[in-house]
């Protein structure tokens, strides 16, 4: 519900730009922005809840029951907003929500667990609260002339990894299959010039044959469109497309058919 | 017409490795694509060729990576083949599954998940093996395992398909034979025509330059005779025998010398062979080389010995007669039916036989009774790899229905029906069910704890075929774009301007 599988959208501010954006994201409707905050607000009570248990345990391990009533009677004061006595006021905070019903209930819970099941669990839920993302987004900037800028999120999902390759060092753009897992992927390549390593774009979702090769004509029309009017036709791509050798008949035979249909409806 | 089918041959046995094995399957699929079909090659990966690639004419071969879980622990092979095999096989729309080789575990893996996903499967055995020994035993249980349920089976001679029948207790019209074939121009005498295309690509090899005697047509009492052995010197390659046999022959025939190409463990005896009887002139060891230099090392021969004690086809000896070499070769497995008899001096598996048909060959040729300048036109009118394909074509049209049982397995309407009792458990018109309960009562006869455990197999691959088929959905699966395919119609009509 909350994600859909990849899909492609293309943004084309200018003629000579254009960016590839695929993403799990559904288009972002009333019920599901409402979905969405709900989730936001999970997460934000699922830190706090386990900052709270890890501050009991941490009060439990450093102090004697003595400490607490004597935290007790400062409630009425952290009223008084002041900076200067900020710490104390948030010190009587934590200590007012630690004799509440909810930070007692934590407190027993926390200390019914084992040492190691509490910091695993509490690890866990801070890592899902706060690294993981529901939506995975990755895109391609085609510039013509300046060069491609490819975005993807870390495997955790909680940076953004952006790679920027000067036109000039881009040697090839095409498609490929490989093993990925118990598949057979298709993926898009861009050869860099004096690197061992070809960058795949997309490299998250691998999205669909279909979506790769809308996309590689995407890049290849932007980047290369000066060329496509030297040679005098519509098969810009050319000659080598697929790095193998494979499909570059079939590219070519395609093209045409795509284009033919698009004359005949023009 | 006949349809066209899309195959993937299945085998781990493929290039960069060289062999028989692996040339016979590139040749194979080469000319069933330019007969119109789609075919691609799933073999294992090997050091610095995996992943997809594809060859000349579109040939596509997927080189599967071992799946690893953990460091160098791998998923239980049978099991973790399956997913990768089901999402080539469904991406490529593979209609039939060839596997070959009875040694390659991936072909019987192949062929075990291809039925039970429904695809027609095809068998090729390449080699005769034992019954006694405990190896065999195992092997031939496992065979019996994955050919229970084949469609078809193809064996490379008679030899081969008897030996394969015994040992998978096959009924024997559901084997075919169709042999091995060469490719004729590259392995063309000395004499012939455009013969230095080949050498030139040896590229410095030092063997290839010194040129050796060429074969005269008239061969005088005291020219050099050079007989040339070209094999892996393993035991089942008789390289024992030839051990025994060189000094023999070398003292009893002053102008010969031999020249002996391969390398394996055996070519340590050969070396001390040579190194008591001091006959380094006259033996030259090469050592291993590579296939297209094998011509090059048998063109500078007059005969070929052929020692080895078991061979389901013997491909070499067809080379070795189609550089226009008299052939010397024991009578073994399926090496009598492969070549005529004027081109081939035969002998019993043993030291004195051996010695004595090479005699025999060298008086033959110093009489000048055998015509070896015409032996490279007859091997090529009797092999050919297009005839293999055509033949191949026939059996995929048998398995698949497209020509009727009584002309595939060639006998009339009447006994069909006294046939009917040994296609109890088929389906349709020579085909064989895919039911589930129809492929368990195949395996259930294999053997009494065999024939249970089979079962088990079985049945556990039909339950992960069920959960690929939830987990990874079809329709996700990318179907891969077609190779443009040739047009078969211009080639039937040429066939039959042929004809």
């Amino acid at each position: 519900m909350l994600t859909t599988s990849p899909h492609l959208y293309i943004r084309r501010p200018s003629p000579t730009t254009a960016e590839f954006t695929v993403t799990t994201c559904p288009p972002l409707t009333l019920p599901l922005r409402l979905a969405l905050f709900g989730i936001l607000l999970l997460r934000i009570a699922t830190v706090g809840l386990v900052l709270l248990a890890i501050y009991t345990q941490y009060v439990a391990a450093t102090f004697t029951t003595a400490t607490s009533p004597t935290t007790l009677p400062d409630l009425s004061l952290s009223l008084s907003l002041s900076p200067s006595d900020l710490a104390s006021t948030l010190q009587a905070l934590l200590s007012a929500l630690l004799a509440s019903p909810l930070g007692i209930w934590i407190a027993k819970a926390s200390s019914h667990l084992p040492p190691y099941a509490f910091c695993g669990l509490s690890y866990l839920l801070l890592y899902i609260s706060l690294v993981t993302r529901i939506h995975t987004t990755e895109s391609v900037l085609v510039l013509r002339g300046l060069g491609i800028q490819t975005s993807s999120s870390s495997s955790s999902g909680a940076i953004q990894k952006t790679r920027f390759i000067p036109t000039a060092q881009i040697q090839d753009v095409f498609i490929n299959e490989a093993f990925r897992g118990f598949e057979v992927r298709y993926y898009l390549v861009v050869v860099v010039e004096g690197e061992e390593d070809v960058v795949v774009v997309f490299p998250r979702l691998l999205p669909k044959r279909r979506i790769v090769e809308a996309v590689w004509r995407g890049i290849r029309g932007c980047l290369y469109e000066q060329r496509s009017e030297a040679n005098g036709g519509y098969h810009f791509q050319g000659g080598n497309v697929w790095k193998d050798g494979g499909g570059g008949k079939w590219q070519q035979q395609r093209q045409r058919k795509v284009d033919g249909g698009e004359k005949g409806l023009g | 017409m006949a349809p066209a089918y899309n195959i993937a041959m299945v085998c781990d046995f493929f290039f960069p490795q060289p062999g028989g094995i692996e040339s016979h399957i590139y040749q194979l699929s080469t000319k069933l694509i330019d007969r119109g079909h789609k075919v691609i090659i799933i073999t294992h990966a090997y050091e610095g060729r995996t992943g997809v690639r594809y060859l000349t004419n579109g040939l596509k071969v997927y080189h599967v990576p071992f799946m690893v879980i953990y460091r160098s622990a791998t998923f239980p092979a049978v099991l973790s083949f399956f997913p990768i095999f089901r999402n080539i096989v469904l991406r490529e729309r593979i209609d039939i599954v060839h596997g070959h080789a009875s040694l390659s575990s991936l072909c019987h893996e192949a062929i075990l998940h291809a039925r039970t996903m429904g695809l027609r499967t095809v068998y090729t055995d390449h080699s005769l093996f034992g019954f006694a020994d405990a190896a065999s035993i195992l092997a031939n249980k496992l065979l019996k395992f994955s050919l229970s349920d084949v469609d078809h089976v193809i064996c490379v001679s008679h030899t081969c398909k008897e030996n394969t029948v015994l040992r998978a207790s096959l009924d024997p019209l559901m084997v075919s034979v169709i042999p091995n074939a060469v490719v004729a121009e590259n392995f063309k005498p000395l004499s012939g025509p455009a013969t230095s295309s080949i050498s030139a690509g040896a590229g410095g090899q030092s063997f290839g330059h010194h040129h050796g005697p060429p074969p005269a047509r008239q061969l005088g009492p005291h020219d050099t005779i050079t007989i040339v052995v070209i094999s892996r010197l393993f035991y089942n390659k008789g390289t024992d025998l030839l051990t025994a046999a060189i000094p023999r022959i070398l003292e009893n025939h002053p102008n010969t010398r031999f020249i002996i190409a391969g390398s394996g463990p055996k070519s340590i005896d050969l070396e001390q062979m040579i190194e008591q009887n001091v006959l380094q002139d006259r033996v030259e060891m090469l050592g291993p080389i590579r296939h297209e230099e094998v011509r090059d090392v048998m063109v500078r021969g007059h005969i070929y010995l052929h020692p080895s004690l078991t061979e389901a086809f013997g491909t070499v000896i067809v080379e070795a007669a189609s550089c226009g070499l008299y052939v010397v070769c024991t009578q073994v497995g399926g090496i009598p039916e492969v070549l005529p008899s004027h081109m081939t001096v035969f002998a019993k598996p043993e030291e004195d036989d051996l010695v004595a048909a090479t005699g025999k060959a060298i008086a033959a040729l110093r009489a000048n009774k055998v015509r070896t300048e015409l032996f490279h036109e007859q091997v090529k009118n009797m092999y050919s790899w297009t005839n293999v394909a055509l033949r191949t074509e026939r059996v995929y049209n048998g398995i698949s229905g497209a020509i009727s049982e009584a002309e595939f397995y060639s006998y009339d309407a009447a006994s069909a029906v006294a046939a009917a009792s040994w296609t109890a458990n088929r389906g349709r018109s020579g085909v064989q069910s895919f039911a589930l309960i129809d492929r368990l009562k195949r395996y259930y006869g294999c053997g009494i704890w065999a024939g249970k455990l089979f079962c088990l197999v079985v049945i556990v691959d039909y339950l992960l075929f069920l959960f690929l088929e939830l987990w990874y959905p079809r329709d996700k699966i990318d179907i891969c774009p077609d190779w443009p395919r040739k047009k078969v119609k211009q080639q039937q009509q040429q066939q039959r301007k042929e004809s």
